[in-house]
C-alpha cells in the first residue's frame, strides 16, 4: 500500500505525509509537475496550497484511475477540472468549524456522522459540484465542505484532516486507506 | 511519530559523517530545538565542537544565565555579549521581514567570527520542519533559514532535526536525557523578543516585552500552554494616578498546539487575566493597557511578526 502526496505548495503538505506515515502507510511527497506516467501509487492526496494557478499537473492525475483525495485547494482542483465551479466564500473559513455529515454512508467521511469538528483555512471554496459528485458535508460558513464521486473514487474535503486540531482527521486518512485497498 | 532511539543513532552517525575531522560551531539558543541539535552534535564529534550562545539582548528574563548554567558541562561553551551590536543593527528597522533578515545576518556574522576563532568549517543549527515550510511558503522567514545571507563563510550547514516537528524534538530530547528542558522551556523564536515588539526595536519596548513575558509565563504555568507570551503592539491612552499616560499596549497570548502548525487560543479565567493585567501595568509605568488575543492559528500565527 502506497499513497503519495502531491505538493501544491501548502503549508500543511508535510503534515499529510506525516499523517500517512503515522498510520504506517508508505508515502512520498511529490512535486505537482511530476509526469503522470511516473506516478506509481495506490492512491494520491492532492494537497492544499495558496493558488490554483500553481496546481501544476494535478488535473492530469484524475485520469490515472486511482483513488484521489483532494484537500482544500486539492478539492477545488478536482471540482474545477471536472466542470464544477470554484469561487471566493462569503466568509473565510479559518480555524474551528463544525461540519455536518450529509451522507453517513460515504466511504470517506460517513463514519464521522452526524458531525465533526475540523480546522480549516481557506478563502475560496467549491460553489457548484461537478457532474457525478454528491455533497457529503456542509457547514454554516461553507455550503460544500466535502464531496464524493464513489464510482470514480474521487473525494474532496475543504478542511484539513492532517492538522492536530481536526478532531477526527486520522479517521479520514484511515478511510482513504480502505478506499485505496 | 519518530522513533527516538533509532533517530538518535542515525543523526549522530550522519553528523559524524558530515563533519568528519573538522571543527564545528553550534548555534545554541537554549530552546529545545538547538539544545537537542547541540546534544546530538556533542555526542557525534565531542571536542571538535564549540557551542556558541549569542546574547543578542533580545532574550527573555534570566535566559542567558540559565543557558550558561545548563550547558556549563560543555567546556568549550562561549557566551557572546552582542547586545549593543544587535541594537545598532536593528536601529530604524521597522518592517517585520527586514527585522528577521537583519537578525539572521547578525547571527551568522557572530558565528562566523567565533567559528574562525574555533577554526570551525561547519555550522550546526536546530532548524526544525515548520521553520522550513513557513520560510519556503513565504509566510515568515526564520532566522536560521530564510534569513541566511548569500555569502556564508562555512563549508557546510548541518541541521540534524530538520525533518522533525516540535513534539518529536521533545521526544528526542527525552531520549537524550534533557528532561528539564522538555518540561520547563516553551518554544521561543530565534529572533527573540524582536518579534514581540511591533515596529522598531528599542530598549524601552524590549524591556516592557521582557517583563511582561515573564509575568505571563509565571501566571499561566498551570494552564500548561504550548506557548505563552506577551507582545508590545502599539500605544494607547490610559490614566494613572490622575495623570494621562500615552503608554504601550501589551497583548497577552497563550495557545495550545501539537506541532505549532495550528494552534488554539486558550480559555483563561478572568481572575488570572486580571492578575496578569495588574502585574504588567503595575510594574511598568509606561504600559497603558493589556489585551488578550483570542485568535487561533490560522488565521493568526503564534508570534506577532
Amino acid at each position: 500500500m502506497r499513497i503519495d502526496v502531491v505538493d501544491n505548495h501548502g503549508q500543511f503538505t508535510h503534515l499529510e505525509g506525516r499523517a500517512l506515515r503515522d498510520l504506517g502507510i508508505e508515502t512520498e511527497t511529490i512535486d505537482n509537475e511530476t509526469p503522470p506516467e511516473e506516478i506509481d501509487a495506490d492512491g494520491l492526496v492532492l494537497s492544499g496550497g495558496p493558488d490554483i494557478e500553481r496546481a501544476g499537473r494535478c488535473g492530469e492525475y484524475l485520469d490515472l484511475d486511482i483513488p484521489l483525495l483532494g484537500i482544500c485547494l486539492g478539492m477545488q482542483v478536482i471540482a474545477d477540472e471536472l466542470g464544477g465551479s470554484v469561487g471566493s466564500g462569503e466568509y473565510g473559513g479559518y480555524a474551528d468549524v463544525t461540519v455536518e455529515i450529509v451522507d453517513d454512508e460515504d466511504p470517506l467521511i460517513g463514519s464521522l456522522a452526524p458531525e465533526t469538528r475540523v480546522w480549516a483555512s481557506h478563502g475560496d471554496e467549491v460553489k457548484e459540484l461537478p457532474e457525478g459528485f454528491s455533497l457529503t458535508g456542509k457547514s454554516d460558513i461553507c455550503g460544500i465542505e466535502a464531496m464524493s464521486f464513489e464510482e470514480r473514487d474521487l473525494y474532496g474535503v475543504q478542511w484539513h484532516p492532517e492538522v492536530a486540531h481536526t478532531e477526527e482527521g486520522e479517521a479520514v486518512f484511515e478511510n482513504f486507506r480502505t478506499i485505496c485497498e | 511519530m519518530v522513533r527516538p532511539e533509532a533517530f538518535v543513532d542515525d543523526a549522530v552517525a550522519e553528523i559524524r559523517d558530515e563533519i568528519g575531522d573538522a571543527n564545528a560551531v553550534i548555534a545554541l539558543s537554549g530552546g529545545v530545538d538547538s539544545s537537542v541539535a547541540a546534544a546530538l552534535a556533542y555526542e557525534a564529534v565531542g571536542d571538535q565542537l564549540t557551542p556558541v550562545y549569542v546574547d543578542t539582548g533580545l532574550m527573555r528574563k534570566g535566559e542567558t544565565e540559565q543557558v550558561s548554567e545548563t550547558f556549563s558541562y560543555m567546556e568549550s561553551l562561549r557566551v557572546v555579549d552582542a547586545e549593543e551590536r544587535f541594537l545598532d543593527l536593528l536601529s530604524g528597522v521597522t518592517d517585520p521581514e527586514a527585522k528577521r533578515e537583519v537578525i539572521g545576518e547578525g547571527f551568522i556574522r557572530e558565528f562566523e567570527r567565533e567559528a574562525k576563532e574555533a577554526d570551525a568549517d561547519y555550522l550546526v543549527q536546530g532548524t526544525i520542519y515548520p521553520d522550513r515550510i513557513e520560510s519556503e511558503g513565504g509566510i515568515k522567514s526564520h532566522h536560521n533559514v530564510g534569513g541566511l545571507p548569500d555569502v556564508i563563510d562555512f563549508e557546510g550547514i548541518v541541521e540534524p532535526v530538520r525533518d522533525l516537528y516540535k513534539d518529536e524534538v521533545r521526544e528526542v530530547a527525552r531520549e537524550l536525557g534533557l528532561e528539564e528542558l522538555v518540561a520547563e522551556r516553551m518554544p521561543f523564536p530565534g529572533p527573540g523578543l524582536a518579534v514581540r515588539v511591533i515596529g522598531e526595536v528599542t530598549e524601552e519596548k524590549l524591556s516592557v516585552a521582557r517583563e511582561a513575558c515573564h509575568v505571563v509565563e509565571d501566571e499561566l504555568e498551570e494552564y500548561e500552554p504550548w506557548q505563552a507570551l506577551a507582545a508590545v503592539i502599539g500605544k494607547a491612552t490610559g490614566v494613572k494616578g490622575d495623570n494621562r499616560v500615552h503608554g504601550w499596549v501589551v497583548s497577552v497570548r497563550s495557545v495550545e498546539s501539537r506541532d505549532g502548525m495550528t494552534a488554539r487560543a486558550q480559555e483563561i479565567d478572568w481572575e488570572t487575566l486580571q492578575r496578569i493585567q495588574s502585574r504588567i501595568t503595575g510594574k511598568n509605568e509606561n504600559v497603558a493597557r493589556v489585551v488578550y488575543d483570542v485568535t487561533h492559528k490560522p488565521p493568526a500565527t503564534i508570534e506577532y511578526e
